[in-house]
């Protein structure tokens, strides 16, 4: 297998006129976002006050890490429909442990990693057992994660969580209107970076999303790499589900429900090959900030929220038509 | 191979048929209002709704692809139908005309963007569905239009016995697109191209008017299903179609269809819709929680997927049998 020669991308071998194209991609990304900084920076007031810059990235720490964990699904070519929902009953089991079991936020948020990779996991072997569509077992594992969380929890938000839980996300990062979230996210991205580039699994899962028949063919375990791929995007979604119940101050059982779009923009407008085989780690996180800034910046300007969505969804199918098109283009073809 | 797979549609039919009778024979005897007038009427309107969503779902499959904003069209349908009858006091033929033209373009929208970008159509349609409740909220700011013309809100309560009205459209618009798979060129087309694409293109089958074709029905009966559940409610609710996609995939997926296209079960379809209408009117009856209806769709798709799983490794054990002894074994009819 070879290494592409990117810094942004990496791809399951792909030639380096695509990671040429990969790097171009990510540029216009980086000048979109600017644009968008600068343009809100002059037309909304308050735009670059520390409380909004503060509640901006807080908010983009958590899209990101929505996006990765459906970014990591992409990579081997399967979707996660459960992002949403695992965020949501692992947001709800946390705000469970600590209000009603009274256990340490330490205790809560190891609960809710591992009860989410299981949840992964879960989703793994039935996509493996049956070889079904990804998608048709996540929508069902969506709806039967989302509806025991509802009949156990009878649909009531835990909103006494620990003040030492709540304002961890509260917390300025030296001084900088900077939240801990932030951080969080940026140590996550760093590892799910390192994982792609430099081990042996993040690879395979490259190459299982580039070709899985090739990659079966060629000896990885594929099985495998699709149960530790799934429970790692569980995993990621829980963290997304800590991360949100943080902000929010309250688990609600509501939480997760509209994060299916958000998870497929920011990888998608990160240069994310929805196919599988090549991810962004950085695209995703810039992708993440894109999403936040229109959120912010349009409501800031006095654009009905109902008006935002329609923005998203354009940008999302603007970004995967570009894609497609530069990639024409650029004779990189999926 | 498709015609082997939808040979073995039946199975899946009479299994579901099966069950179904069991489910109603269950609920009359332990629930006894289930028989009543007034119950089989409000189960079988909510049916009727449910399945003109399945069915938009299931003409999509069958060509192998997928529309994730039938209820984002059903949705802005009835807010448009009702904006112009209420805010325009535009006549309702005229209405409801503008609504179904309306559910038409946005699936030949989603038909385009899928044929032009060769992209995934999850993806595409979860764009536009996006777009498309966008607007709808964007215009009512998520406040229904009320006082609605009465006879449309009369149709929505109109019923014969137990048997309600608006079933009458649905069972026509299911009979009209079995027709049209089974007997109409272009139906036929529709399926060879999601059985195998491929194939198809190299024997010069009209894909994009097929794709197109496919989409634009999916939009009508979106359209048609936004409609009948505004007339029920007797009040443009934007909220029309937000729960929809679940029960889209799951009536096809339950009744037997194949994602990768090529099988539309419209039998299966109506049986799997018969389960979960049963479900879920079994579920009012006990007054269980209404959070299982979820949980419980969830189940059953998992269970149709376990099952098709046997089924499926028949059909290749039954494949390789039969691609031995014959060439012919793949080629259709």
């Amino acid at each position: 297998m070879r290494r592409s020669l990117s810094f942004g991308s990496v791809s399951a071998g792909r030639l380096a006129g695509g990671a040429l194209l990969q790097q171009v991609a990510l540029l216009a990304l980086l000048i979109v976002t600017a644009g968008f900084w600068i343009y809100f920076s002059v037309s909304a007031s308050g735009f670059t006050s520390d409380f909004n810059l503060f509640s901006l990235l807080r908010f983009a720490a958590i899209q990101i890490v929505i996006g990765f964990a459906q970014m990591v699904a992409l990579s081997i070519g399967d979707l996660n429909l459960a992002v949403g929902a695992i965020g949501g009953a692992i947001g709800m089991l946390a705000g469970w442990t600590m209000q009603v079991l009274g256990l340490p936020p330490e205790v809560a948020i190891l609960f809710g990693l591992v009860a989410g990779m299981l949840l992964g996991f879960g989703n793994a072997l039935l996509i493996t057992w049956t070889r079904i569509n990804s998608f048709i077992v996540t929508l069902a594992t969506a709806s039967l994660i989302t509806g025991a969380m509802l009949i156990i929890t009878h649909s009531d938000p835990f909103s006494r969580l620990p003040d030492s839980f709540t304002s961890f996300s509260e917390t300025e990062v030296a001084g900088r209107p900077i939240s801990n979230l932030v951080l969080v996210t940026l140590g996550v991205g760093v590892a799910l970076f390192l994982l792609y580039r430099n081990l042996s699994l993040g690879r395979e899962m490259l190459a299982v999303g580039a070709n899985r028949r090739a990659a079966r063919m060629s000896g990885l375990y594929v099985d495998r790499v699709v149960l530790l791929t799934h429970g790692l995007s569980g995993a990621l979604a829980a963290t997304a589900g800590l991360m949100a119940i943080s902000a929010d101050h309250t688990a609600s059982p509501s939480l997760g429900s509209d994060w299916l779009l958000a998870s497929f923009v920011a990888p998608a407008v990160g240069g994310t090959l929805l196919s599988g085989g090549l991810v962004s780690v950085p695209g995703t996180i810039l992708g993440g900030v894109l999403l936040a800034t229109i959120s912010n910046g349009l409501l800031l300007v006095g654009i009905d929220n109902f008006w935002i969505t329609v923005f998203l969804g354009v940008v999302l199918l603007v970004a995967v038509v570009l894609d497609r098109v530069t990639r024409a283009a650029g004779g990189a073809a999926p | 191979m498709t015609a082997r797979l939808r040979n073995l549609a039946p199975g899946v039919a009479l299994g579901l048929l099966l069950i179904d009778v069991a489910g109603m024979v269950v609920l009359s005897v332990a629930r006894p209002q289930f028989l009543s007038t007034y119950n089989l009427f409000v189960t079988g309107r909510d049916l009727s709704i449910l399945l003109l969503v399945a069915l938009a779902q299931m003409i999509v499959l069958s060509l192998g692809q997928m529309n994730l904003s039938i209820g984002s069209i059903g949705g802005l349908v009835a807010i448009i139908d009702s904006g112009l009858m209420v805010r325009y006091g535009l006549p309702v033929p005229v209405a409801l005309t503008a609504g179904f033209v309306l559910g038409i373009v946005c699936g030949v929208v989603n038909g385009l963007l899928v044929y032009w970008t060769k992209i995934n159509s999850f993806v595409l349609t979860l764009g536009t569905s996006y777009v498309f409740a966008g607007i709808n909220l964007g215009i009512t700011h998520a406040t229904p239009f009320y006082h609605i013309p009465n006879e449309i809100s009369a149709f929505g309560q109109a019923r014969l016995g137990p048997f309600p009205i608006m079933a009458a459209v649905t069972i026509v618009l299911a009979l009209l697109l079995a027709f049209f798979l089974s007997q109409v060129v272009l139906g036929r087309q529709l399926l060879a191209v999601g059985g195998n694409a491929l194939a198809a293109r190299l024997s010069g089958l009209p894909i994009r008017r097929a794709t197109l074709t496919a989409h634009a029905i999916s939009g009508f009966l979106a359209a048609m299903a936004g409609t009948m559940l505004m007339a029920q409610l007797g009040q443009g609710q934007p909220t029309i179609g937000a729960t929809w996609v679940l029960p889209s995939f799951a009536g096809p997926i339950i009744g037997g269809a194949a994602l990768a296209g090529g099988s539309a079960p419209i039998l299966g379809t109506v049986l799997a819709m018969v389960l979960i209408s049963l479900i879920d009117d079994g579920l009012v009856l006990v007054s269980a929680d209404p959070f299982w209806v979820q949980f419980l769709i969830g189940a059953l798709i998992l269970g149709a997927v376990v099952l098709g799983r046997a089924r499926l490794s028949d059909i290749r054990t039954l494949l390789r049998i039969s691609a031995s002894s014959t060439h012919q074994a793949g080629s259709r009819q």
